[in-house]
């Protein structure tokens, strides 16, 4: 690929960019696209692997560079049923052949070690820098350990998290493979924001299918920093109608709040100490910030997350940055994978028209969270979403749940939807 | 109306399999309509449709577009999930993106 420098990149863009430059502070170069612009992507997950597809898609002519360490994404969604041991691994793994081949993007397998935002460049794991007219970075999430005592990334083996799918998911599953009928699972949930916030309950849903025809006697214990979490009400049906008393559920002001853990005796203490919850097997899903790379490249605030301008997902740090998916804050917008590819769209076409010169368009954007709570019984959350008062926010009369006490025809539909979605965004992403 | 619907998606659903986007040239105007049918596609291709899910769309016909989306809108047509989706848009917006999925 040609060799961007800044120099000739002024070059190009000539007396626009001058005329921009005089503006506020420090507004964004804009290009006539008469010369080749270049876009960095960082990450190849569901936000950055869709904004690279799409502004190949929008802007055929810019030249797009994909960033990802990985050869191999495993998706998150779809990592449940794994647990659940509806699907394989390979059920869920995904390549960056297609995006190549098919979508002109260039991906680079290697990790993105620091973002020099005044010299408009990123520096590879390899020693190699990579010049970018504009950034997009999707890096998803980190775990921020710092929150509970005696737990730290070094016990993932032993207690795993399984909240970025792959290694962790095998854990997890051999963990569960081999725990004895009779034992304990014990999950400790944690605090919003996080990603997937229907994500926790769908897993120990499935787990307690798993449980049910392989272990019966197990038994399923909740222990969560929050005191509600998303579609309670349709889960808490369907568990009491699936599973009988084999999931409880502990909310945090009733003795679920998780202050410590004992790695070495897998046990959760809650409830200054008066709580001890011993575990056969433990998921502990830690609170979550913005990936490691986003703080380095000084995009986060002080909650950890990545404030944009929502309309574009613009970073409010720097200009020539977008940050989008669960890194980002979304108004309304919850961290999911749909959430991630709609804004991947929205940040595509932003980009397409900046980089022509072209007044935006008002962005739309869309969620649904599926999740199963049997093979054959499915719930959702759905909203659409437009940008009102400098938010992303739910159009008000769309979206909602699933209803409750639909009849199991409704539940079998929405569970084969839920396939149904699971191919058909994954072909959006990656495909 | 289901046996044309049916009909109809078997037809594209093989071909559109093998074909990549559209080459867009850089002048061309990325529309609201386009950016908001591009939020469909996730649920609605021949990769959701073969697995079973929701039909696909491309070239779908507009004047049904209108009117399923405005069914689902205002509860005359049944749905587990689209009825939430469409609410979310004007009668305009649901013929923007018709236009759009109809080229
Ligand atoms: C158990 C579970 C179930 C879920 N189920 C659903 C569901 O049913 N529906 C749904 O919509 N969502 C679901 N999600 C949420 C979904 O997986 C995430 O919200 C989504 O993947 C976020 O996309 P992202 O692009 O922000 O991050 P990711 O998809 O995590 O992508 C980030 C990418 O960035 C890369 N990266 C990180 N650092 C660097 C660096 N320095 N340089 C280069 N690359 C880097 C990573 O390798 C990774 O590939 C689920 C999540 C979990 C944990
Ligand atoms: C979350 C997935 C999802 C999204 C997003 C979605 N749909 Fe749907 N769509 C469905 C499902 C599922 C059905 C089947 C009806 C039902 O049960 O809701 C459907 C049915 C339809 C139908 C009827 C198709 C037929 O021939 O029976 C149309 C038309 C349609 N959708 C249009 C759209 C448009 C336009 C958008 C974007 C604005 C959209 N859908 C977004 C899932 C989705």
């Amino acid at each position: 690929m040609q060799e961007f420098s800044r120099r000739n990149f002024i070059k190009v863009v000539g007396a626009g960019s001058a005329v921009a430059l005089t503006g506020i502070g420090c507004a964004p170069q804009k290009t006539r696209n008469n010369g080749k612009a270049h876009v960095v992507v960082v990450g190849g997950g569901s936000g950055g692997a869709t904004a690279a597809k799409y502004l190949k898609k929008y802007s055929p002519d810019v030249e797009v560079t994909l960033v990802e360490p990985s050869a191999t994404y495993y998706t998150c969604y779809g990592s449940n049923w794994v647990l659940g041991g509806i699907v394989d691994m390979d059920f869920i793994e995904q390549t960056y052949g297609a995006l190549e081949s098919r979508h002109g993007v260039k991906v680079v397998q290697d990790r993105v070690t620091a973002v020099d935002a005044e010299d408009r460049s990123v520096r590879l794991g390899n020693g190699d820098t990579l010049r970018y007219d504009r950034l997009v970075m999707s890096p998803g999430i980190d775990f921020r350990y710092d929150a509970v005592d005696g737990i730290s990334e070094d016990d993932a083996e032993r207690i795993p998290h399984a909240w970025k799918a792959g290694d962790q998911t095998r854990i997890l599953r051999q963990q569960l493979e081999e725990m004895p009928n009779g034992g304990t699972f014990v999950m400790v949930a944690p605090p919003n924001p996080f990603r997937c916030p229907p994500g926790p309950y769908e897993r120990v849903s499935l787990i307690a299918n798993y449980f049910k025809q392989e272990k019966p006697r197990s038994k399923i214990i909740i222990l969560d920093a929050k005191d509600g979490f998303s579609k309670q009400g349709l889960f808490e049906e369907g568990w009491e109608q699936e599973y009988g008393d084999m999931i409880e559920w502990r909310a945090a002001s009733d003795g679920g709040l998780v202050e410590a853990v004992d790695v070495r005796n897998m046990t959760a203490i809650a409830d200054a100490g008066f709580e001890e919850v011993q575990a056969d097997v433990m998921n502990f899903i830690p609170r979550q910030h913005a990936n490691r790379i986003a703080h380095d490249a000084g995009l986060t605030n002080g909650e950890g997350w990545c404030p944009v301008h929502q309309d574009t997902f613009r970073s409010e740090m720097d200009d020539n940055i977008y940050v989008l998916g669960d890194a980002s804050v979304a108004g309304a917008m919850p961290k999911s994978g749909h959430s991630a590819n709609t804004q991947g769209k929205v940040v595509a076409a932003a980009i397409a028209h900046e980089l022509t010169d072209r007044e935006p368009v008002s962005p739309t954007a869309v969620n649904t969270c599926y999740s199963l709570v049997t093979p054959d019984y499915g719930i959702s959350v759905a909203a659409v979403y437009r940008f009102k008062d400098g938010e992303m926010q739910g159009v008000e009369g769309a979206g909602g749940l699933s209803p409750t006490g639909a009849d199991s025809r409704t539940r079998e539909q929405e569970a084969q939807y839920t396939r149904g979605w699971y191919a058909g965004i994954t072909a959006d992403i990656w495909g | 109306m289901k046996k044309s619907r049916l009909t109809f998606a078997g037809l594209v659903g093989a071909v559109a399999l093998t074909v990549p986007f559209a080459q867009a040239s850089a002048d061309d105007e990325i529309t609201r309509g386009q950016l908001m049918a591009d939020t469909c596609i996730n649920c609605h291709s021949a990769a959701s449709a073969e697995a079973g899910g929701a039909p696909d769309l491309s070239r779908y016909p507009s004047d049904l577009i209108v009117s399923q989306m405005k069914a689902f809108r205002d509860g005359d047509r049944p749905a587990t999930v689209m009825d939430r989706h469409a609410s979310g848009y004007t009668d305009e917006e649901i013929e923007a993106m018709a236009a759009y999925f109809g080229q």
